[in-house]
């Protein structure tokens, strides 16, 4: 695999990041280095605490831009970094990881398989410092301002008031770049930092089809709020009790009591029907909460 | 002079006869020796029984004597020989004849009068199987052993009662068992009164009708204890045998009270997670039996089971599915049973609070996988049903209280009486009588899948990565759902519902 260290006076070095202040004077970096991989780039944050909100709108937005050819720059952490580059390499997509630590550490060491995976789907691994330096406080920020630098645009998906990602969105304006951020539930913590990021002129997301437009404005107007055809076919022969079900959980999503009291259905009843409809494909189980597949 | 009085020692579960052979004799010193591998307890009744005679205004003999706890290679432990000892002494003293084949068993006080001794049924017991006639014993332990038909059991007072009946001075009558327990218990906990919660009382009927272990993981405050407690009051009443199994298990453990009969109420043991290996799983240079034998045919609760040392947990591997464990020490070898229901509670992390509706989880996602891998997957892999118990709303949920969760553990009970006869039907060719005992074999000839039952559980052993053994325990559940509906065939809806319960760890 490839590896190396550009210099920024090399005509290799990215020019978006080399026109920012404080752009390091070099970088280290894993994988295939291409231009082409620059070329258009999204920078992906939020906290490491994502809810399962969090989780499911990143993975929704992310793999729509990043089938697009758009390149997902993020910063490798547990929580929103880690659920964009899976996001973004799930669909084939193009990603470039920054770390806050040498090149040849992997932090956190838990999350190897996506740094292989990232590497293997022709990703980038960055970082402006060599070796196996370990992370520390201060490389945190600072290896925010590589992402923010990258990208023409900053999508931040949860946020707490405080949080790191506000960092980036912070350099993201300073460099007078695109902020975009999505909007939350006004009674979770990580909701707080995007609110008030869209009460100060950000960008406010309800679906993929604004950043893509953002970065190819020429394209068709593209909806995808949209069911699809394929699955709108799975809709046909529900049950009466299924579709209650779909019903229920497109408004909130929901254990197995919450159901059974909604439905007025007794326990193994309920866990019946969500179990064939987790078969059939139609709902999906994380944490203790059901949600509908297509979400 | 010499004299022999019968008593009995136990190693482990089992009795063993032991002959107290008195000699006094006016040769030598006075002097009180015991002799026969006597432990500190015995040693010391020494004195017990010299103040106890003295005190009930005896002469203490003034001679040389020598007691012998035959067999002498047989380690002898407790305080029970007292009163065997007491009365060789004053045989020889009052010149009264020992009656036969009867055994003497009980701790003296210094006083003269007897303790409350444990061991007492499976003295009676001894005593029934070996032909004895008559057991003098502590008048508080005498009910335990008057369960015991064909044996006069004595219930003795103090010393000077037992002298008077034996010169015939006065009569005793044999005791005669007062069933002191009532026989309809409340349960500490209703099913009935915990609220919301459905999917978990499900799976407690599950597990109590079919005898399946259960893992339960939510937030501190869901009701995880509350369900754990509420399970003996839905599992079947203790049959007659299982009764006086318990109950020798206690007796020996001395765990049963004064005055006390049989245990009706099946065992209900919660030990805290700073439990040691020996006290979980029994143990000692003299092995004695550990929590797992004193939960034998009733609920093993451990709540925080992440928090028990590995140690202790991995030990319980093999009881767990044995039903019984061997220890085996230079001196005996003893058997302890441990048929017992296994009930686990965890925390989903560290700070209690992943997947809380209103509180925030600190842990980070390493934390709580780390938490989790504590767990051994030996120990998980004999857990049939795995559960999450969801935080609730308790005040939201006393305003709509619904009709179909608020069945009485009484009711509930019913329905696992019914759904235990039937596996009863099933096995009765087998050595098993659960549907959480059945092994492969039994599972591949006793449960009858139809091919639409087949289908959904290929359908799910693919989409949810189930193993082998996965699958195998999927079907037992859905077994014992099939006989709680009274079903003859496991249908889809039953694994479907089966599903729901598979471990997710």
């Amino acid at each position: 695999m490839e590896k190396g260290k550009i210099k920024i006076d090399d005509k290799r070095y990215p020019k978006r990041l080399a026109n920012t202040k404080e752009a390091p004077e070099a970088l280290y970096y894993k994988g295939d280095w291409g231009q082409k991989i620059f070329d258009k780039c999204l920078a992906v944050v939020g906290s490491r605490r994502m809810t399962e909100y969090g989780r499911k709108i990143c993975t929704k937005l992310v793999s729509e831009v990043a089938a697009r050819g758009i390149t997902i720059v993020s910063g490798f952490m547990y929580g929103i970094d880690a659920t964009a580059h899976r996001a973004a390499v799930s669909v084939g997509g193009k990603t470039i990881a920054v770390m806050p630590c040498g090149i040849e550490k992997i932090h956190p060491g838990y999350q190897d398989d996506l740094y292989k995976k990232i590497l293997k789907k022709g990703g980038l691994i960055l970082s402006e410092m060599p070796g196996k330096k370990g992370p520390a406080k201060w490389t945190y920020p600072k290896r925010n301002r590589i992402v923010a630098g990258l990208s023409q645009a900053t999508l931040v998906v949860q946020a707490a008031e405080n949080s790191g990602s506000l960092i980036t969105a912070n350099f993201t304006k300073d460099f007078k770049r695109k902020l975009f951020a999505v909007p939350g539930p006004l009674t979770s913590k990580v909701s707080i930092g995007t609110a008030n990021l869209i009460k100060d002129g950000a960008d406010i997301v309800t679906c993929s089809g604004g950043i893509i437009k953002f970065f190819m404005p020429k394209q068709e107007d593209i909806d995808f709020s949209e069911t699809s055809g394929e699955q709108m076919e799975r809709y046909e022969n529900l049950s009466k009790k299924e579709r209650q079900v779909i019903e229920n959980l497109r408004t909130e999503s929901l254990g197995v009591d919450d159901i059974a009291r909604r439905l007025d259905l007794p326990a193994n009843k309920a866990g019946t029907i969500l179990s064939q409809m987790q078969l059939k494909g139609i709902i999906e189980k994380s944490g203790n909460k059901y949600y509908v597949s297509d979400f | 002079m010499f004299k022999k009085v019968n008593s009995a020692a136990y190693s482990g579960l089992k009795s063993i006869g032991i002959d107290v052979e008195i000699n006094t004799t006016k040769k030598g010193l006075s002097e009180f020796n015991i002799v026969g591998l006597p432990s500190k307890a015995v040693d010391e009744s020494e004195e017990r029984v010299k103040n106890a005679i003295i005190n009930s205004n005896i002469d203490f003999p003034e001679k040389r004597i020598t007691v012998n706890l035959a067999p002498a290679d047989v380690p002898k432990e407790g305080s029970f020989y007292d009163l065997p000892i007491a009365i060789g002494i004053l045989a020889s003293a009052l010149r009264f004849k020992i009656p036969e084949k009867s055994l003497f068993f009980g701790e003296l006080s210094l006083d003269g009068s007897l303790r409350h001794t444990k061991g007492a049924l499976p003295l009676a017991l001894f005593a029934q199987s070996e032909g004895y006639k008559n057991v003098f014993l502590p008048e508080e332990s005498a009910n335990e052993a008057a369960v015991i038909k064909g044996i006069n059991v004595y219930p003795v007072k103090n010393l000077d009662q037992i002298i008077d009946f034996l010169i015939n001075k006065r009569k005793l009558k044999p005791a005669e068992y007062q069933n002191r327990e009532r026989k309809e218990e409340e349960p500490e906990f209703d099913m009935s009164e915990i609220l919301g919660q459905e999917q978990t009382k499900r799976v407690a009927r599950i597990a109590a009708a079919g005898g399946h272990n259960l893992f339960m993981v939510g937030s501190p405050g869901s009701g995880k204890t509350m369900i754990a407690r509420s399970l003996p009051g839905i599992l079947p009443e203790l049959s007659d045998k299982e009764s006086l199994e318990v109950t020798k298990i206690y007796s020996i453990s001395g765990n049963t009270s004064p005055g006390s009969g049989l245990i009706r109420k099946r065992p209900f043991r919660a030990p805290h997670h700073g439990i040691s290996k020996v006290g979980l799983i029994g143990g000692g240079s003299r092995p004695k039996p550990g929590e797992i034998t004193l939960a034998h045919r009733g609920v093993l609760f451990l709540d925080e089971f992440n928090e028990f040392p590995r140690s202790a947990l991995e030990a319980m591997r093999q009881p767990l599915e044995d039903g019984g464990l061997t220890i085996s020490r230079s001196k005996q070898r003893v058997n302890y049973p441990s048929e017992f229901m296994l009930v686990a509670s965890s925390n989903p992390c560290p700070c209690g609070y992943l997947n809380h509706p209103e509180k925030e989880c600190e842990c980070t996602p390493r934390q709580v996988s780390r938490y989790r891998k504590k767990i051994s997957g030996p120990i998980l892999d004999r857990i049939d049903l795995h559960v999450e118990v969801p935080s609730v709303d308790v005040e939201k949920l006393k305003k709509e209280r619904r009709a179909n969760s608020n069945e009485k553990s009484k009711e509930i009970r019913k329905r696992v009486v019914k759904a235990r006869k039937r596996q009863a039907k099933r096995f009765k060719k087998e050595e098993i009588r659960t549907n959480a005992e059945m092994k492969n074999r039994h599972v591949k000839k006793y449960c009858q899948l139809s091919e639409k039952t087949e289908e959904i559980l290929s359908q799910a052993a693919s989409k949810f990565n189930i193993s082998a053994r996965g699958y195998f325990k999927m079907i037992k559940v859905s077994q014992t759902i099939a006989d709680l509906e009274d079903a003859d065939e496991i249908k889809a809806d039953h694994v479907a519902e089966a599903l729901q319960y598979r471990s997710k760890m």
